[in-house]
């Protein structure tokens, strides 16, 4: 069979997600033609997706031996390093591709991610602003450049590029979350409370949308008790436990003041007096 | 029947009477978008690549959505290996229709090599555009962009442990574990500001009850680079004694390290764990995985300098480092740590706790550590 109906109907496969019969395609493919790169990188990435993780790295590095420019098997040759943990392999990977290919967007946003996670923010936002600006279609980078930006307080253009990640992605809870966490250092407790609420629409599990409610809650059930009102603490408290039920705060806070409210209400005004 | 075996069906019954095709173009009116498609396709099979590409901007002018005839663009963008062109109309065409097997292999096939890029109109900026280049301007002047990997501290979240109707451990003598906690942290702040290029943040600053779940919550909100719970430790064996850091890893370090996270986690539900898509390779699993461990590896590094300055100047025996799964740990966004700064359960150390030398020895001994565990 030709190689390219080989290939086709191998990609054709793949698509559809029958990984088995696309391997067996892009083998034959190979065998047909040994120094065929892409059906080297489909086989790569086929095995991958079946966690056949050393099939898959065998692969890649046969289309970088055959030819060293081919940045899309470099690529996931520094993702796999990444998966495997190793740092300086897979970013020399990624690095690599960069002087081979000074506009590749996924290189670059994959260099600011490893910024980032050495929060080194100046470097991870150089190399991320690259991705944007190489490929401004994926809104994880828009999403990683806004947690840089928010780790430098530099909330105007954090909130710009969470506004773009959600614009390509509406339900990317991270940034919402984020956008959350930039109204309530402002002090918009109310905005923010609105954004987490939106995060548990899209996923009512999201553990960091419930707990940054429960923390927004009980900050302001803590206010209210201190300004001697406390029938809005225990508001703001049985608030919490609607989106926390186990909260030990206001489990304590609320079985404290609940049944002693008019009694304490009285203690707390006189002393104020 | 798939996508290229059509097309070549097409092209060879077409190419037959390529004539008429060519000469209908002629008669210009009432031509339909699927009429200019098939023509370009046409020209495609002539190789007549720059013909084809006004033939088909045609098509899609007159049907933006017809995902045919932006594949068919693409090949004959391809033809004249204008190849940035070639994957853009690819692109779009597997936008309209993600089943198209053809332009998806296609673009792989092209994008694996570096391909031109294509120029973007310019457009007026937003009043958030406009704001954020004037605030990147200020920030970005004032930064110089630091080379190297290494792991690096511009912002510490101190988090005394306990406090309000949870007191900690308590002493012989009625000393108290949050009272501890707490005057250690606000020891800590003030040493940390001194220095004055670490931001510090205290997830409590007096004594009221955060739950366990909020105190990461903190280190998140104010984008922490490195999380320090401070605790002091206690055991129902009086002559316990010794200061120990802990930090949080997949697997616990020892017996005792399991059976302390075991008992901190208890209360608590672990995160759902991601949930696996057979045959999907999720890039951003794989980022947050690496970043975790990232993140471990450096918060042992961080213990075991912080565990060297105790070990050094304070009047506590080291008992070492430790590692174990900590839900509060583990769910904080950074490098994190938990000091047990001596027993309050024995007399000894109980004393020695309440003075307020050792207290600042303790403090002390924790800048160092945190200004030497970082770049």
């Amino acid at each position: 069979m030709d190689v390219h109906d080989l290939i086709f109907q191998g990609a054709d496969y793949h698509y559809k997600g029958d990984l088995d019969k696309a391997i067996a395609k892009f083998q034959a493919a190979v065998r047909v033609e040994p120094q065929n790169e892409y059906a080297h990188n489909q086989l790569g990435i086929l095995y991958a997706k079946k966690e056949h993780f050393d099939a898959a790295f065998g692969e890649f590095q046969k289309v970088v031996q055959i030819d060293r420019r081919n940045t899309y098997a470099l690529l996931w040759l520094g993702i796999l390093y990444l998966k495997q943990g190793n740092l300086n392999q897979g970013f020399e990977k990624f690095q690599r591709i960069i002087e081979i290919d000074p506009a590749n967007a996924d290189a670059y946003y994959f260099l600011g991610a490893v910024y980032n996670f050495r929060h080194n923010t100046a470097r991870a936002i150089e190399y991320l602003k690259k991705a944007r600006d190489a490929d401004s279609a994926e809104p994880d980078t828009h999403y990683r450049l806004a947690q840089a930006f928010h780790n430098l307080d530099m909330t105007a253009n954090a909130l710009l590029e969470y506004q773009r990640t959600l614009a390509l992605k509406p339900s990317h809870t991270k940034a919402i979350n984020g956008i959350g966490w930039i109204y309530y250092n402002r002090g918009d407790r109310d905005a923010a409370i609105c954004q987490w609420k939106k995060t548990l629409k899209i996923n009512p599990k999201d553990r960091d949308a419930i707990f940054n409610l429960a923390k927004a809650y009980n900050d302001l059930a803590w206010e209210a008790r201190n300004h001697n009102k406390l029938e809005a603490a225990i508001l703001y408290w049985k608030k919490t436990l609607a989106v926390d039920p186990k909260n030990k705060a206001a489990l304590h806070y609320l079985k404290k003041y609940e049944n002693r409210e008019p009694e304490i209400g009285n203690r707390l005004r006189s002393s104020l007096r | 029947m798939n996508r290229r075996h059509f097309l070549k069906y097409i092209a060879r019954s077409i190419l037959g009477t390529s004539g008429l095709w060519l000469s209908s173009r002629g008669m210009a009116w009432g031509k339909s978008a699927f009429d200019y498609a098939l023509e370009g396709q046409n020209l495609i099979a002539a190789k007549r690549f720059a013909e084809a590409i006004e033939v088909l901007k045609e098509a899609i002018r007159l049907d933006s959505k017809s995902d045919w005839a932006h594949g068919l663009l693409g090949r004959a963008y391809h033809g004249l290996d204008q190849k940035a062109e070639a994957v853009a109309a690819f692109r779009e065409a597997v936008r309209l229709n993600p089943a198209d097997t053809y332009s998806r292999m296609m673009i792989e096939i092209i994008t694996q090599k570096p391909i031109p890029r294509l120029k973007r109109p310019a457009r007026p900026l937003s009043p958030l555009e406009k704001a954020a280049k004037v605030e990147e301007e200020v920030m970005l002047n004032q930064l110089s962009p630091e080379g190297g990997l290494a792991y690096q501290v511009k912002r510490v979240v101190l988090d005394p442990g306990h406090g309000g109707f949870d007191s900690g451990a308590i002493g012989p003598t009625g000393l108290k574990e949050k009272e501890v906690t707490l005057d250690l942290a606000l020891r800590l702040s003030r040493r940390i500001s001194e220095k004055g290029n670490i931001k510090c943040f205290l997830t409590r600053t007096g004594d009221y009850y955060i739950p366990l779940s909020e105190r990461t919550v903190i280190a998140n909100q104010y984008q922490a680079d490195l999380f320090v719970s401070i605790h002091i430790n206690a055991n129902e064996n009086p002559k316990a004694h010794g200061c120990e850091t802990y930090y949080c890893s997949e697997r616990a370090s020892s017996k005792e390290a399991a059976r302390v996270a075991a008992f901190e986690n208890a209360v608590l539900k672990y995160d759902e764990p991601f949930k696996k898509r057979p045959g999907y390779i999720d890039i951003e699993e794989i980022l947050f995985n690496f970043e975790r461990r990232l993140y471990w590896e450096e918060s042992g590094k961080f213990a075991g300098t912080f565990q060297d300055y105790f070990q050094q100047t304070l009047p506590f025996k080291s008992r070492g480092v430790h590692s174990a799964n900590f839900f509060v740990l583990r769910r904080a966004k950074m490098p994190s740590i938990l000091l047990e700064t001596g027993f309050v359960s024995n007399r000894d150390e109980e004393a020695k706790l309440k003075k307020a030398s050792v207290r600042e020895e303790i403090a002390a001994a924790v800048v160092r550590g945190l200004l030497h565990g970082r770049a």
